[in-house]
């Protein structure tokens, strides 16, 4: 008998699996979800029940690093220990993708109970208060005037109350001295000068592999946007109308001033960084834990993170550097590093805002510290450093930043579409500059078309 | 043999009906499972790709725009076009190359059970994030690659930044699909082995050579399975998505940008769940078309031994 094979058994095979295989090729839209979550905000945020005796079960989300997660673990387990009819369960990550699945948690309705958000979601995901309660119905158990007025408000979003802010943060110059001083510079770069002869020193003295800074796609936006504030002393768009308050001759300038430290030697250009690390981050990069890259432009935040990352004969050169002022005006911003906030599905809001009182307000803020920067709230400021809790190396940055800028952001800068690793705007537009060596000019319409399409008025 | 028929008289009305419906009753999680899971999204995502439905913000419009778009972005036709590339060079390599190791591994040598295992290994592993990181990592510019490349040119060449430039990176996602040939490998070493050794004794005694055997017996004995191995191949490649979005995220400036990386993007980082399904949809029908032309053209080229 033949073992050749038969068309009958042939077609046995291949019919279920074709099926399947068929239909698993449209997989990448069966996650399809309800269309909003609108529809889910039954638990109304008017007035809540009060606490219950009986037991009760919150979720609870956020990002973070290594420190931070185990921070927030700690807090809730004396938080539970103080409330024993309440148990958190936690869901916890780091940063890559995140957003990701928060949103797509969101739009289906099953976030969790608390979570810590950043502050451009307020917009993106809530801009009709759909997805958080208004904070103002739980002020029994929340003291909202531990946070200033001006902080508050920049969390009140469709007349709602939507998230308390946990810290505020804003971008500064960290360095590391101790390849600084191999190149034979002491002191830190305090002017753009100072910037440009660290690129050519560092090239002639330790090599074309040494950089003074390195700037991501989105690291060179935001400096970009320092300088042209620095200079011109005007927001990059209004707050509350998007309307962008730049010029196209003037945007093209900003990018000529990054491509300048491209050319400078200052940073390293983007494709040199993506073929040894491809879009991974900077503190993970060989080249920042050796010391080749010796300069970022971060979050005042993030000091702990990139000192951490150094190997050990770097770690002790770390320093919070100055902001540097490129023109007649202080540049940069301030803004809401990351808030807390309840969402609507949450059916037990009393404990839930019970939660955070006890993380920020109370002594929960004595084991969160300055984790997720230098808290906003004054009581858990106060409690914080009357425990030691207060990074030395983020309260420094932290007091220099807020010391220093004077321009606001708006929430759209920080939008998906414009921002995001691989496929923001704003990688299109510096990825063109170097590895076409485009100017300005080039690529200004291409940063407008970006910004148009996410909402600016430009 | 006869048939046994069950005895239908004495059971109760429940029993009769029982019998008579046990089968789909077995069945039931199963299409529980496949509507739920499957056909509910997938006519959800027929309906979502004729509006402009967004997660946070619902339906306004209904209508083709996003078919229109598709077809007229240039980002969206870019990855179209890079999706053809990647699919049409790994499809046809995978199977040359999964074909020359199961032919190699057919003959009797020593040690073949384990070459057969190591060979299959990368399948088993392939599909994981641990194997793209790997691939990331000996690609980049001081990776493995390299470090070998500098060592046999004595430091004298720099290997190219793979994973940076726009002309290697879709070649590396490449080869990362093409290095994962064991189950297609497998199913040509059953057919291999199917093929009827008396065949091979006429055509020796006949004179034919080994090339000659090969392409007249052997490939046209084994079309069944070079023709699932093709159906299956196209359309996983057509919905490759773990390698490219890993290693590369799609870039450098959108070289391996997939269709399946751009719905992904639309869908979860644009929250445009419109737009992403109106992308599945051209996928889904892309598939479908190669497959129909497959199954067509195989009259004029597979072998079925019930068939004269």
């Amino acid at each position: 008998m033949s073992k050749a094979i038969s068309r009958r058994d042939f077609l046995k095979v291949t019919g279920a699996v074709g099926a399947a295989g068929l239909l698993a090729a449209c997989g990448g839209s069966s996650n399809s979800t309800a269309a909003s979550s609108t529809a889910s905000s039954a638990a109304a945020a008017e007035s809540v029940a009060g606490l219950s005796t009986d037991p009760v079960t919150l979720t609870m989300s956020w990002w973070g690093g290594e420190s931070r997660h185990n921070a927030y673990q700690d807090a809730i387990k004396a938080f539970s220990a103080e409330h024993s009819n309440i148990t958190v369960n936690p869901t916890f990550a780091a940063w890559s993708g995140w957003e990701d699945t928060m949103s797509t948690k969101f739009a289906g309705g099953v976030a969790e109970d608390v979570c810590q958000i950043n502050w451009n979601w307020l917009y993106n995901y809530s801009g009709n208060g759909q997805t958080f309660i208004d904070l103002n119905s739980v002020t029994d158990y929340l003291d909202l005037t531990q946070w200033d007025d001006a902080k508050l408000g920049a969390c009140n979003v469709a007349n709602a109350q939507q998230c308390v802010p946990i810290s505020m943060t804003g971008r500064i110059f960290y360095w590391n001295m101790t390849t600084f001083n191999k190149a034979g510079i002491t002191e830190v770069p305090k002017t753009l000068d100072d910037l440009m002869n660290a690129g050519k020193t560092f090239k002639e003295k330790l090599g074309d592999d040494y950089y003074p800074l390195h700037l991501g796609a989105y690291d060179r936006m935001i400096l970009m946007v320092f300088y042209l504030e620095s200079k011109y002393g005007k927001d990059w768009a209004d707050p509350t109308t998007s309307t962008l308050n730049y010029t196209a001759d003037e945007i093209a300038e900003g990018i000529d001033f990054i491509k300048s430290l491209v050319d400078g030697h200052v940073i390293m250009p983007l494709p040199t960084y993506y073929g040894a690390n491809g879009d991974g981050a900077t503190h993970q990069s060989n080249e920042w834990i050796t010391g080749k890259i010796a300069g970022i432009f971060e979050w005042d935040s993030a000091a702990s993170k990139y000192q951490d990352a150094l190997d050990e004969d770097n770690k002790a050169g770390f320093t919070v550097g100055e902001e540097i002022k490129f023109g007649d005006y202080n540049g940069g911003f301030s803004k809401v590093s990351m808030g807390m906030a309840i969402t609507k599905t949450c059916k037990n809001p009393a404990e839930a805002a019970t939660l955070i009182e006890y993380l920020w307000n109370g002594d929960g803020a004595a084991i969160m510290g300055s984790e997720c920067g230098v808290p906003a709230s004054k009581a858990g400021l106060a409690t914080a450093q009357a425990a030691g809790k207060i990074n030395d190396l983020v309260a420094e940055a932290n007091d220099k930043v807020m010391s220093f800028v004077s321009c606001q952001l708006d929430p759209l800068f920080e939008s998906s579409d414009l921002k995001a690793t691989g496929t923001g705007v704003y990688q299109e537009v510096f990825d063109t500059v170097d590895y076409d060596n485009a100017s300005g000019a080039d690529v200004v319409d291409t940063l407008l078309d970006g910004m148009s399409a996410v909402g600016y008025n430009v | 043999m006869k048939e046994s028929k069950a005895p239908s008289l004495g059971r109760t009305p429940a029993q009769k009906f029982f019998d008579k419906w046990q089968g789909l009753f077995y069945l039931i999680p199963w299409i529980i499972g496949f509507v739920v899971f499957k056909a509910i999204p997938f006519g959800q995502s027929l309906y979502y790709s004729f509006t402009d439905m967004n997660f946070f913000n619902g339906i306004h419009e209904y209508g083709v725009m996003n078919y229109i778009e598709a077809f007229t972005d240039a980002k969206i036709t870019k990855a179209l076009i890079t999706t053809f590339k990647y699919a049409f060079v790994t499809v046809p390599l995978k199977l040359i190359f999964a074909l020359f190791i199961a032919y190699i591994l057919n003959f009797k040598i020593a040690c073949v059970n384990l070459f057969r295992t190591v060979y299959y290994i990368p399948s088993i592993l392939g599909g994981s994030v641990a194997i793209a990181v790997l691939w990331k990592a000996v690609f980049r510019d001081d990776g493995l690659v390299n470090t070998i490349i500098r060592a046999v040119t004595f430091g004298n060449a720099q290997g190219p930044s793979w994973l940076s430039d726009p002309n290697y990176a879709l070649w590396i996602i490449c080869f990362l699909r093409i290095w994962q040939f064991g189950s297609a490998m497998v199913l040509f070493l059953a057919a291999l082995k199917g093929v009827p050794a008396d065949l091979y004794e006429a055509a020796t005694i006949d004179g034919a050579g080994k090339w000659k055997q090969f392409f007249s017996i052997t490939v046209p004995m084994i079309t069944p399975i070079i023709f699932y191995n093709l159906v299956t191949q196209i359309c996983q490649a057509f919905q490759e998505f773990n390698g490219p979005f890993i290693i590369t995220n799609g870039g450098p400036r959108n070289s391996t940008t997939l269709i399946s990386i751009l719905v992904y993007n639309y869908a979860f980082k644009s929250n445009q769940m419109g737009m992403a399904s109106a992308l599945a949809w051209i996928m889904f029908v892309i598939v479908c078309i190669l497959t129909i032309i497959a199954f067509t053209s195989q009259k004029k080229w597979v072998y079925y031994s019930d068939e004269r």
